[in-house]
């Protein structure tokens, strides 16, 4: 039975009381800039250090606990660099720590189960992190760009670059890719790959692929949810304003 | 019936929905519910998984039919059931799949619930079952050596939609939707060698 223990976060709560109720906030807090120890501040005391938004914060930290937050003013173009740092900092976790570390666990756990079908697996998540790598580097290359281009715009609207047109769609159809061949690889080792001697480290296997699909549901939820109609708002501004 | 079912409730009073989950508990369906105390979350709910049953306290949507019209396009598979402890129009409550009236007995409220499970179509009943057909067994064969669904269809004569409907089946019995994951899934099921897949 699903139920959330996690708690509403609001901007008085100490931050590391929010971590002890969700230590994967650790994750948030590290893409913002904010590291631990972070002694007995506020969310919003760290916030102001780290000049981000507190209405920001929390509506990406409540994301993580899983409940909705409507942040008491509205989020604006004004609060775009942050969520771009968030995310190319959890482009870099992705592509240099969570993947990579995932690859080498299912290296070892082939070596140790020498069933000759446990040797397509370390080809099947590579040909697979190839693809996320490629996803992750178009949103670096040409979305992140662009938003910020836009940005640039709406906050100084004199200067007359037109910024590249793209595609919301394809965006999404990327992420549905990435969950399905996520979800394809928990099922082979929770139904179907045969077992040798490989008990813990599929376990650990299993268990950080849920944990990396959890922050991918997160990390699109923020690009479809939050930066998206930000995107399009800022859009629609500039129009208006030609 | 021994699948999963998602169940997703919208109602706030905990009287209520405690005392609806003790009833699916104690039955034997096997049921994950997830409680969401206002209509504001459910879009957010929805999109993060699927759900087989929505049941909802009907004066959410009662305010805003359309809106609950334009949830049950977005999301068709999803059965709508209205939990009822006062009077509604009845003319209003033809928006739903399902009634579950609270003076009724568990059994019952089981019975009802089982009932709709059962008119999911053929398609998704064939699916509940996680043996493949002889016809998903072929064309997963031809799918692991890396044919398209075009050649596929053409060697077992058969149309390209069938194919297509047949791979439909095939993920969802499975679990694996990705060419690559079924690769590996009959090799696994020793429907092909692992000389015979392509690269």
């Amino acid at each position: 039975m699903f139920q959330t223990n996690n708690i509403y976060i609001t901007s008085d709560l100490k931050m590391s009381d929010i971590i002890f109720n969700n230590p994967y906030l650790l994750h948030l807090a590290e893409h913002f800039g904010m590291n631990v120890p972070v002694k007995d501040k506020s969310v919003k005391k760290l916030c102001e250090e780290n000049d981000l938004n507190p209405e920001l914060f929390l509506t990406f930290a409540n994301l993580y606990n899983g409940v909705k937050y409507t942040p008491k003013d509205p989020l604006t173009h004004h609060d775009i660099l942050n969520i771009i740092k968030y995310l190319k900092n959890n482009h870099k976790f992705y592509t240099d720590e969570i993947y990579p570390n995932i690859l080498r666990t299912i290296h070892q756990m082939a070596e140790i189960n020498d069933h000759k079908e446990m040797a397509l697996v370390p080809r099947f998540f590579l040909d697979y992190f190839n693809e996320v790598a490629e996803h992750l580097e178009y949103e670096n290359k040409v979305v992140h760009p662009y938003v910020l281009e836009l940005y640039e715009q709406r906050i100084n609207p004199t200067s007359t670059r037109k910024p590249q047109i793209y595609s919301a769609k394809e965006y999404q159809e990327h992420h549905s890719d990435i969950e399905d061949k996520l979800n394809d690889l928990k099922n082979l080792l929770i139904k179907y790959l045969p077992y040798k001697d490989d008990q813990i480290l599929r376990r650990k296997l299993i268990l950080k692929l849920f944990d990396l699909e959890n922050d991918l549901n997160i990390h699109s939820q923020i690009e479809e949810l939050i930066l998206i109609p930000l995107v399009s708002e800022m859009e629609s501004q500039l129009n208006k304003s030609k | 019936m021994n699948r999963m079912i998602n169940i997703v409730l919208v109602e706030s009073s905990s009287i209520l929905t405690e005392g609806l989950i003790g009833i699916l508990n104690k039955s034997e369906l096997k049921c994950q519910v997830t409680i969401c105390p206002s209509f504001d979350d459910l879009e957010q709910i929805l999109f993060r998984k699927k759900y087989d049953f929505l049941i909802v306290n009907p004066s959410f949507i009662l305010s805003n039919p359309k809106y609950f019209k334009t949830l049950k396009s977005q999301h068709n598979n999803l059965k709508t059931i209205g939990l009822i402890y006062s009077w509604y129009d009845p003319k209003n409550l033809y928006l739903f799949d399902g009634l579950i009236t609270i003076s009724e007995t568990p059994d019952i409220i089981i019975s009802n619930i089982k009932k709709l499970l059962e008119d999911t179509s053929e398609n998704d009943q064939n699916a509940l079952q996680e043996v493949l057909s002889n016809r998903e067994t072929d064309v997963l064969k031809l799918l692991a050596t890396g044919l398209a669904n075009k050649e596929i269809a053409d060697k077992l004569n058969i149309s390209t939609h069938t194919v297509i409907s047949h791979r439909k089946n095939i993920s969802q019995k499975t679990g694996i939707k990705s060419v690559s994951g079924l690769t590996i899934y009959a090799v696994v099921q020793k429907l092909v060698s692992i000389d015979s897949i392509s690269d």
